[in-house]
């Protein structure tokens, strides 16, 4: 295949908690996979090496995941019951959660000792708070033989001060999708490559009768990965590093965030009821082709589907194009932010649920994760079995990315998350002021 | 009560008789009653029959004609697909475990609080008014407060996971109300027939069970019907004590369900209208009940 | 202690009166203890530490999280929305229910299907009216709707969107699925009092206001005392429903009290502060509690005692 786009690049964990900032290298040819490419999906799935205490006591792991709905949720049944099925004496006892009720439980348990073995994790300042309490499993000499057919950066989001606590299955990035139909009818040659470009087509969009962008008041961190984007750009990756580091969000790129979107509100864009809209909303209203953009990660176009009418979303009207760059602004068009879902490893896990990550992150099963559409593998070399072209278009950005900016919800503790969304909607809700917002994020990171 | 509303209809229908006697203004005032009862009947009944009626549309007619009241055409599928269709495997699962929890809630709460109020209305000693006032300031708690320390304990105790470990704090949290609906109700009892039950043999079980429990029956009957109703729509206690959709009940289905489907509102409706049934059916039922005793109870000393 | 049966309402001769009592009584109170008194000593045990919910309690720090709560603009938006909300329901919602009440304690036809219909609400789940009312007040769905059709069009709010209009929205949906619990409570307080009072009343010359106003509302005192003070316990609860329909938002504008604390604790890790929530919560309900004891218990001795001191 094509074994040219291994990516290489090299990610840098920004730092304490609340700093993972991921830095890429330029996406040169640098060093070469560990392991050979293999993309055919028909294959067999690889027998996995027999597990360590094969003839011993049978195990159970415990894995906890929040796919509650298909086909997320048959993959992952189907990934399981392949290894006990080569594994005749591990039982692996699958929880179900939603997603809040999730996070809930996950604390709790952490609280009272008894963690399940394998967990749903967004990695940073989260995990790095589950580490600090001492539940997860330090199992950096556990991956050191197969940590190289992960992409680096994805991995490094679930490192923590120099040990890995987890390991991705999904890493993607932030982008605009818009509806090419919407897009024509309105006049609008192609995707704006600029932020006077976008407000220009939004205002186009407007002129035509439609609801240019979607967004969702009630969830918030939808438009606070729009506000991320503006930051970055005005102010440029060391700025946005600096900011989420030091705590001080009284910073000019922080403010030139705030101006813009006051400037993107004032051209009305959003979508009736946007304040009360949750992201299954916006996903809907996209879905139902309502409105013409979302800002949003690498599962869009699922969540758009499932979420849509007719179940199967716009379909190839869809398109995705990177965020566009401001003038004048010191950030990359190269730079992004972006984020995905991984696995932690709980402090009592056994042998077995650490071979089970290491047989889930097989190139067979990456591939199974990219066809069905539930991920984007950051398995090395599995590229190819993304073939939405859309999906290609998110892999190519976060293969050319030359800094990537966890989400800001994630990369810190979930007290500042919720600050950050909180001052970020109020943004886009038209009730606060550039200078307000930052001043808002500041006061709560100082008291953290 | 059935009898006193047939009278009243009665007395109803010979308005001219009363026009005559000269008393229009009653009848213009039994108008005006009508007109203010017939729109308030409304505003209850319109969120519920929309609800109702919109689980038979398309989302098209939902979306788009939204005041229309009929569904043109009449869609089916949305309730057969909840009953026996896409959506019975999840609807009926949740629905046992909504049952078994509230079969073992109200049967707690219903058989420790009457024990308790018996000894609360029947037996003078030292600390009961303090014990009682104990019980009466849980009413003060809404399990929001405790929600974090309660997980934490129904872990502890192994009950995490475990429908019962949902059940009793539910049990618990419902315990202040019906002992102090019970209370007086058992209060009421004659003295002559305690006397009684002793002089034949009774012991104080005897005559809690074969002579107190019968003779107030109606309490019992109310306060079975509000914790039936409480702990089949509870919602915090069950969203973070039960582990894994799996074990969820309706309250949190019908939640769930706005989400997943939350461009086909259709089914949604049809999914909240069904998940309500049981607790309309049994309070259609038990209605003289709730309304009978809740408040001689609770009101009257 | 011993079976000395000298009153005739205590005491068994066998077995002893505390053996009888142990064994009515401890299962109730142990159940009682353990999942509700022990919860609730535990959360202002939290309160006094900065805790995550992750590591063990070691940070303490006395007094702080509740200093940081009074504060907080948020919590202050919660603490006053709930205020809001039993201001408006004292205000409002249960006049309107003593008035339906007063319609409704008259012999005519239908008046037990209107009975049936004005408590069907409150068996209804919160859960269930909120993902009712949710699709009910989406933008252009049947309120907008129904407005603009009965000429109304210039009501329409952004129901659950304007942060000045999420509270009012959220009281009315809480009085339409409650009212008719208090009516029927006061319902059954003018049932039990005696028609031929008023009929003395009016015999005597008063009218029909009068004699409601000067002899049964005051006969009805306890029962509309049981209902205010149900009325401020359950508003200062408020919970499932603005959970369900806008998990405090937009801005914080519909937070409550118990759901700033559900933030707190279980989205932000903060438990420690979130127990402090708590306890301030519990606080709130016991000065309602006491302040109605001492104000207003105090004129019905053997009335409404019952409710809270029997």
């Amino acid at each position: 295949m094509t074994g040219g786009q291994v990516v290489t690049t090299r990610w840098r964990l920004g730092g304490m908690l609340g700093a993972v900032a991921l830095l890429f290298s330029a996406c040169s040819s640098g060093a070469t996979s560990a392991v050979a490419p293999s993309v055919a999906l028909t294959g067999a799935p690889p027998a996995s090496a027999p597990a360590p205490s094969q003839a011993a006591a049978p195990v159970t792991i415990e894995w906890w995941h929040i796919s509650t709905t298909d086909p997320g949720k048959a993959v992952f049944q189907g990934i399981a019951d392949a290894y006990t099925a080569a594994h005749p004496n591990v039982t692996i006892h699958i929880t179900i959660l939603e997603n809040e009720a999730f996070k809930t439980k996950l604390t709790t348990s952490i609280q009272s000792g008894q963690v399940p073995d394998l967990f749903q994790s967004w990695g940073g300042g989260i995990m790095a708070a589950q580490a600090d309490a001492g539940a997860l499993k330090d199992i950096t000499a556990d991956v050191a033989s197969w940590k190289d057919t992960i992409n680096p950066g994805a991995l490094s989001i679930y490192a923590y001060k120099g040990k890995q606590y987890g390991i991705p299955w999904d890493m993607g990035m932030i982008g605009v999708w818009y509806n090419k139909a919407l897009f024509t009818k309105a006049g609008i040659s192609g995707p704006p490559a600029t932020w006077d470009d976008f407000l220009a087509d939004v205002t186009k969009l407007k002129g035509a009768g439609i609801v240019p962008l979607a967004i969702a008041g009630k969830d918030m961190w939808p438009s606070m990965h729009l506000w991320t984007y503006l930051a970055l750009r005005s102010g440029g990756s060391d700025a946005l590093t600096q900011m989420v580091q030091s705590g001080n969000w009284n910073t000019d790129a922080c403010t030139a965030a705030g101006d813009q979107v006051l400037k993107l509100n004032a051209l009305d864009p959003y979508q009736p009821g946007f304040k009360g809209a949750t992201y299954d909303n916006e996903a809907a209203t996209v879905g139902n082709a309502k409105a013409a953009m979302e800002v949003m990660g690498q599962w869009a176009p699922s969540v758009e589907a499932a979420d849509s009418s007719s179940k199967k979303g716009i379909g190839t009207d869809l398109g995705w194009f990177p965020f566009p760059t401001i003038s004048g602004g010191k950030g990359a068009a190269t730079d992004g932010v972006g984020g995905g879902n991984g696995i932690a490893v709980g402090k009592n896990a056994s042998p077995e649920a650490i071979d089970f990550l290491k047989f889930f992150n097989s190139v067979y099963n990456a591939n199974k994760i990219n066809s069905s559409n539930i991920g984007m593998s950051p398995v090395v070399g599995t590229e190819a079995t993304v073939t939405d072209v859309n999906l290609q278009a998110v892999l190519a950005g976060r293969s050319k990315a030359t800094f990537m900016q966890l989400y800001l919800d994630q990369a810190t503790s979930p007290a500042m998350g919720t600050a950050i969304n909180e001052a970020t909607i109020a943004l886009f809700d038209g009730a606060s002021t550039s200078a307000k917002a930052c001043q808002a994020i500041t006061t709560a990171a100082a008291s953290q | 009560m059935r009898t006193t509303a047939l009278t009243g209809g009665a007395s109803l229908t010979r308005p001219t008789g009363r026009r005559a006697a000269g008393v229009g203004r009653l009848r213009l005032s039994g108008i005006v009653r009508y007109v203010i009862l017939v729109v308030v009947a409304g505003v209850i009944l319109v969120p519920i029959g929309y609800a109702v009626l919109g689980g038979f549309k398309t989302n098209g007619q939902l979306v788009g004609d939204p005041v229309s009241i009929l569904p043109s055409p009449w869609v089916f599928s949305n309730y057969t697909d909840v009953i026996f269709g896409a959506n019975a495997a999840v609807f009926w699962r949740e629905a046992g475990n909504s049952l078994i929890i509230a079969a073992i809630a109200v049967t707690a709460t219903v058989g420790l609080a009457s024990l308790a109020a018996f000894v609360f209305a029947r037996i003078v000693f030292r600390g009961r008014e303090a014990i009682y006032t104990l019980f009466t300031f849980g009413l003060l708690f809404p399990s929001a407060v405790a929600i974090l320390p309660l997980l934490i304990l129904v872990r502890q105790i192994g009950l995490e996971g475990n429908l019962l470990g949902v059940a009793l704090p539910q049990a618990a949290f419902a315990l202040p109300l019906t002992i102090i609906i019970l209370r007086p109700f058992f209060r009421s009892i004659p003295v002559e027939l305690e006397d009684a039950a002793r002089i034949d043999g009774c012991g104080a079980f005897g005559f809690f069970w074969r002579v107190l429990l019968p003779l107030a029956r109606p309490a019992l009957a109310t306060v079975s019907v509000l914790a039936i109703v409480s702990t089949w729509n509870a919602f915090l206690l069950p969203l973070i004590l039960l582990n894994g959709t799996d074990q969820w009940t309706l309250p949190l289905g019908v939640m769930n369900f706005s989400t997943e489907y939350v461009s086909d509102q259709a089914r949604i409706l049809a999914f909240t209208v069904i998940s309500i049934i049981p607790a309309v059916l049994f309070y259609v039922v038990a209605e003289r009940q709730i309304v009978g005793g809740l408040t001689a109870g609770s009101v009257k000393g | 202690m011993s079976a000395t049966s000298a009153r005739p309402r205590v005491g068994w001769r066998l077995p002893p009166k505390w053996v009888t009592i142990s064994l009515f009584l401890l299962p109730a109170l142990a159940v009682y203890l353990l999942f509700v008194l022990f919860p609730v000593i535990q959360a202002a045990h939290y309160s006094l530490y900065k805790w995550n919910g992750l590591q063990p309690l070691t940070d303490f720090i006395g007094l702080r999280n509740y200093v940081t709560a009074l504060n907080s603009s948020t919590f202050i938006t919660a603490v006053s929305n709930n205020l809001l909300v039993i201001v408006l329901s004292l205000a409002l919602q249960i006049p309107f229910s003593l008035s339906l009440a007063v319609l409704l304690n008259r012999r005519f036809r239908g008046r037990s299907v209107f009975r049936l219909i004005f408590f069907l609400p409150y068996v209804l789940s919160e859960a269930v009216t909120g993902v009712v009312f949710s699709l009910l007040l989406q933008p252009g769905a049947l309120v907008d709707s129904g407005l603009k059709g009965a000429g109304l069009g210039g009501l329409i709010q952004d129901w659950l969107g304007d942060p000045n209009f999420v509270m009012i929205t959220m009281f009315i949906i809480v009085s339409w699925k409650y009212f008719g619990f208090h009516m029927i409570l006061l319902l059954a307080g003018l049932q039990g009092i005696p028609a031929e009072i008023e009929e003395a009343a009016l015999i005597d010359g008063a009218g029909r206001w009068q004699a409601f106003r000067y002899v049964s509302l005051p006969l009805l005192g306890p029962t509309l005392r049981v209902s205010v003070f149900l009325s401020m316990i359950g508003a200062l609860q408020l919970f499932d429903m603005v959970w369900v329909m806008t998990a405090g938002g937009p801005l914080n504008a519909s937070n409550t009290m118990a759901i700033a604390m559900f933030k707190a604790g279980f989205k932000n890790s903060q438990m420690g502060y979130g127990s402090a929530l708590a306890v301030i919560l519990f606080l709130f309900g016991l000065v309602v509690a006491l302040a109605y004891q001492r104000f207003v218990l105090r004129r019905d001795v053997e009335g409404a005692l019952t409710v809270f001191n029997g």
